[in-house]
């Protein structure tokens, strides 16, 4: 009798057309940011369905609680958050709010992406004065390739704890996003070598990693402080420093006062450069290899021109 | 129950409580700013509020700390003595208008200043206008709540001499009351009530529940109890269309009820003036 009646199961599924039904439903990943939301997808494939919460315009630091939040966290298989305090101005309360067993700390539900990066600029002491300092260090850094490998590794192994049948295709999946990105860095590092040591200004203290990767310097930030308004006075500063070091590319991001940046080009003679460590928030940008790919380009660019 | 209703249910029940318990003493103190004619009152006490948890912020303390509630609380009672003490009785060179008017834009100022030293400020500015309602917690709901009850108890045991000075100043004068250190006790209470509601809800809410429902019974009705009651109706409809917006088109909650307060307003006009068109033209 049962076996008849999974024959007809069978039956009606096949003449549904297609290949034969997934076994198994897929994983709801909920991705703080975009940038991890991409590499969750080139994991998971099409055994994973993801959602954003962040904007890919919008400050990773500082985002608007919406209702539709808390329910896709409440919804959520998984999460996957950058961690080092990225997100820890907003995303705790809808954390609170949504009250989802399968994502708190400690199970595979939760990824905190900055476990296992060797993290930069960790604080020697605290001092509440120093800003939007983070306690952990600088949370920016998936524009660093090889973290992004790290990152895709961990993201496997949770998927595979969670959904233990799909291990295989996460396993083949991360072996793929590993090589891509061996082939790739050999690309990027080509398109960067010839500007060893160019030095840049940014406006958050946000392209560190990306620097040291390839070989560039991040000379000065527009803020004086992490997450505090750029002021005349430390403006004057940078402009000054800019000249002294001949320093010409200043990097902004769509979030970022983008008039603070002209001004200060204005009378260095430098070149804003609109960039984004978030896929999708400039063009041809879906996903994160294609987000590296626009960012070294770009930043080649640039460089040529000031050179 | 279905299921999407116990997911809504279970994002929007403190915001719905908070929007439900709360607003009811703040169309009560709307009522009486309305008589007053000194509407912006309630934006320059929010705006004094908002100033003291910025000065709270800019020491060092969180914004959630108890210190930055009793900083905030101080400097929002020394606003209310300035608004009690500048209504002065007969002869009156300069309108208190001016004194409020003055006490926004400098409180705004001041703000602006004091986030250029925090980080994030750019943010944290737009946080305390719009607030946070959708993360509110239960224990904040009923922390307010019980503050709320207290002051509501206190409203109503003096709501004859209030009224009284809020309606006809001059004969309360006459009376012999102390009028400024009747005012500064309402202004005080009143200036606990904002700062504790502006928290929550921001500078935008906070105005919105004091006037609007206050402006649409005004123009329903004549006397209190009715006008109260109106208020509440009027305050409650907005809660509810906001929150229900904010939910259904994924919107910013507290803006979403700021807006629905706006449009009640306009179908109350549209509704007083039809009902008024039919009269005969003398």
């Amino acid at each position: 009798m049962i076996s008849k009646l999974a024959a007809a199961a069978l039956a009606v599924a096949g003449s549904a057309g297609g290949p034969i039904p997934p076994a198994v439903a897929k994983i709801t990943v909920v991705a703080t940011t975009p940038d991890l939301g991409s590499i969750a997808r080139e994991i998971g494939g099409d055994a994973i369905d993801v959602k954003t919460l962040a904007k890919p315009t919008e400050d990773p630091h500082f985002v608007d609680a919406k209702p539709s939040h808390i329910v896709t966290l409440n919804r959520a298989d998984m999460l996957i958050e950058g961690g080092a305090e990225l997100e820890i101005g907003w995303l705790p309360p809808l954390l609170e709010s949504a009250r989802n067993d399968k994502i708190a700390p400690g199970t595979p539900g939760l990824v905190v992406a900055s476990q296992g990066i060797r993290m930069l600029e960790v604080p020697a002491t605290l001092d509440r004065s120093r800003g939007d300092v983070h306690a952990l260090g600088n949370p920016h850094f998936l524009v660093d390739p090889l973290d992004a490998k790290i990152v895709a590794a961990q993201i496997a192994a949770h998927l595979s704890e969670v959904q233990p049948q799909s291990a295989p295709l996460f396993k083949s999946n991360l072996a793929k996003f590993n090589t891509t990105v061996d082939a790739k860095m050999i690309e990027w590092q080509k398109e960067l070598a010839p500007f060893r040591g160019a030095k840049v200004v940014t406006y958050h203290n946000d392209f560190v990693y990306l620097a040291e990767r390839f070989g560039f310097q991040v000379e000065e930030t527009l803020e004086p402080k992490p997450g505090i308004a750029p002021s005349a006075a430390h403006l004057a500063k940078v402009i000054e420093k800019m000249k002294a070091e001949n320093a010409h590319v200043i990097l902004v991001q769509p979030y970022q006062n983008r008039k603070t940046a002209e001004t200060v080009a204005r009378q260095t003679d430098g070149v804003v450069v609109d960039v984004s460590q978030q896929p999708g928030a400039l063009k041809n940008t879906a996903t994160y290899f294609d987000l590296m790919d626009t960012l070294v380009r770009t930043l080649a660019a640039a460089f040529a021109e000031k050179k | 129950m279905s299921a999407e209703f116990q997911v809504a249910w279970q994002v929007m029940k403190w915001p719905l409580a908070a929007c439900l318990l709360l607003p009811p003493l703040l169309v009560y103190l709307g009522l009486h700013v309305v008589k007053r004619e000194v509407i912006f009152v309630d934006l320059a006490l929010a705006q004094v509020a908002t100033l003291g948890t910025c000065v709270g912020l800019i020491l060092g303390y969180p914004f959630s700390a108890r210190v930055t509630f009793w900083i905030s609380l101080f400097v929002t009672f020394l606003a209310a003595g300035l608004f009690s003490w500048s209504r002065a009785s007969e002869k009156r060179q300069v309108p208190q208008e001016a004194i409020i008017g003055i006490t926004f834009v400098v409180a705004a100022a001041g703000v602006i200043l004091l986030l250029s030293r925090v980080a994030g400020g750019k943010e944290e500015l737009e946080h305390l206008l719009t607030g946070e309602l959708l993360n509110v917690t239960k224990a904040e709901v009923g922390q307010r709540t019980a503050i709320f009850a207290v002051l509501a108890a206190f409203y109503g045991a003096l709501h004859k001499r209030f009224g009284l000075i809020s309606s006809d100043p001059a004969k309360a004068f006459a009376e012999g009351l102390y009028v400024r250190l009747w005012d500064f006790l309402f202004y005080a209470a009143f200036a606990l009530v904002v700062v504790s509601f502006v928290r929550l809800a921001g500078v935008l809410l906070t105005f919105a529940y004091l006037i609007v429902p206050a402006v649409c019974a005004v123009m329903l009705a004549e006397r209190w109890m009715p006008r109260l009651a109106f208020g509440w109706g009027i305050a409650v409809t907005a809660s509810l269309v906001g929150l229900w917006a904010s939910y259904r088109l994924d919107l910013p909650t507290g803006a979403a009820i700021v807006c629905a307060c706006g449009l009640l307003l306009v179908l109350v006009s549209v509704f007083v003036s039809l009902r008024r068109e039919p009269r005969p033209v003398h």
